[in-house]
């Protein structure tokens, strides 16, 4: 039942991705490839304008990666998107690793590991369900200031004291617009 | 288990959305293994981003021609390297950092995010000795931080020190307590320049923390000052 209430298009790109993965269907993987790459090289130009190259890079080793990795991709876990969003995460991580941003030797693979145990929960994938209503709902409604740092954070890969910078802002002001947007979207619960 | 000391929102935002320095992410990685909570907490944090990602307004270059790159490349790697001996490898990396096959069962378990730096278990490990009680192990460094694991005897303490930079302690094994609380196995304790503490292990076992230093400690008595120099000395930010 969770599958028919996808949108027919996510329907679509998650039985590609199947058919990548038990038939190595290469006319699947360009489907996904229409899909996905024009999203992950705005993600990436978003971040540094005009760095197209680095744009082609990181969208051709996601590519490669859901054409290894497809099997691992079980849709009653997580949508389609945020799986290939992790993907895109992680590969910016290593092209910058590779390319002198980190000097460091480890690995995101560890860094980044699915956890396990959440498989064992049958509502988890509805609880996902509801949580990703709840923030496309909220982030429609968020005042732009708040959504500004979100996307600093998320898109252009920099920290808090990052954005904080680069804003010209308190690094308390900054804290603050990301806590308030977390708890309208819901993300955030008070300890 | 529920835990007691977790990372700040802040941190987790940042490492939900990669901008956080691999150094950093390893320890809330570490922490995310033992504390449900904070996962299902990076969990919708990754929802968020995968939202944004998924609703980037999409310039109108072609991809026609990358695509074409793209299909050449991995048509030429699929030939060099069969598919089925990818997956498998890949299968084997994962399923040994998961269950390493040779645990006994008196060891301690050894957390899968620090498999790429610990294969089979601490001792294996290159331990410096800072005192009687105290060794320190360095697992890796990036621009100066540096990730290392420490190691306590039961009962003994850490002299009072200052930090010059921030500090991350992630107790691994055994329980510390220092002036402000307790803290036991996943908690994860941030400590900065404005904290001077003198952290000791609880009598019954060794304590094994990760830690993630910016900066090195200093010490603080006037006996202990002796060892400044060596954690200078370990210490990527001072090379």
């Amino acid at each position: 039942m969770e599958r028919a209430k996808q949108t027919q298009a996510e329907g679509q790109l998650v039985q590609d991705m199947q058919a990548v993965a038990e038939h190595r269907d290469q006319a699947a993987l360009t489907r996904l490839f229409d899909h996905y790459v024009p999203k992950i090289r705005a993600f990436c130009l978003a971040a540094q304008p005009g760095a197209n190259l680095m744009a082609d890079d990181i969208a051709q080793e996601v590519m490669i990666r859901i054409w290894r990795k497809a099997h691992c991709y079980n849709p009653e876990l997580a949508a389609l998107n945020t799986w290939v969003f992790t993907l895109v995460r992680n590969v910016r991580i290593d092209y910058f690793r590779k390319n002198g941003r980190h000097q460091t030797n480890i690995d995101s693979d560890y860094v980044f590991q699915e956890i396990v145990d959440e498989s064992a929960d049958p509502f988890q994938r509805a609880q996902t369900k509801r949580d990703q209503e709840q923030i496309k709902h909220g982030m429609s409604k968020l005042p732009e200031d708040q959504k500004q740092v979100l996307h600093k954070v998320y898109l252009e890969g920099k920290t808090h004291k990052e954005a904080a910078l680069e804003l010209s802002l308190p690094l308390g002001t900054i804290k603050s617009r990301v806590r308030l947007a977390l708890h309208k979207l819901t993300i955030h619960i008070k300890r | 288990m529920m835990l007691n000391y977790h990372p700040t929102i802040e941190m987790l935002t940042d490492y939900a959305a990669g901008s956080l320095p691999l150094t950093f992410s390893l320890a809330v990685s570490t922490h995310l293994e033992q504390c449900p909570e904070c996962q299902q907490q990076v969990r919708k944090l990754e929802l968020l981003g995968a939202h944004i990602f998924t609703n980037m307004a999409l310039n109108k270059q072609s991809t026609e021609s990358l695509k074409q790159t793209f299909f050449d490349k991995l048509n030429a790697i699929d030939s060099q390297r069969p598919q089925a001996d990818n997956l498998l490898a890949r299968e084997t990396l994962t399923q040994h950092s998961n269950n390493p096959p040779e645990a006994l069962l008196d060891e301690y378990q050894v957390p899968s995010s620090l498999g790429q730096f610990i294969k089979r278990n601490y001792d294996e490990l290159d331990w410096v000795r800072l005192s009687p009680a105290v060794k320190i192990a360095t697992l890796c460094e990036e621009n100066g931080v540096q990730v290392a694991l420490t190691r306590i005897k039961a009962g003994a303490h850490i002299p009072t020190h200052t930090h010059a930079g921030e500090e991350i302690t992630l107790v691994l094994e055994g329980v510390f307590s220092d002036e402000k609380g307790v803290y036991c196995r996943g908690d994860f304790v941030t400590r900065n320049a404005k904290h001077k503490h003198k952290p000791r292990v609880t009598k019954d076992a060794e304590c094994i923390c990760l830690t993630v230093l910016d900066a090195p400690i200093e010490f603080t008595g006037w006996l202990t000052r002796f060892l400044n120099p060596i954690m200078r000395r370990h210490h990527p930010s001072t090379q």
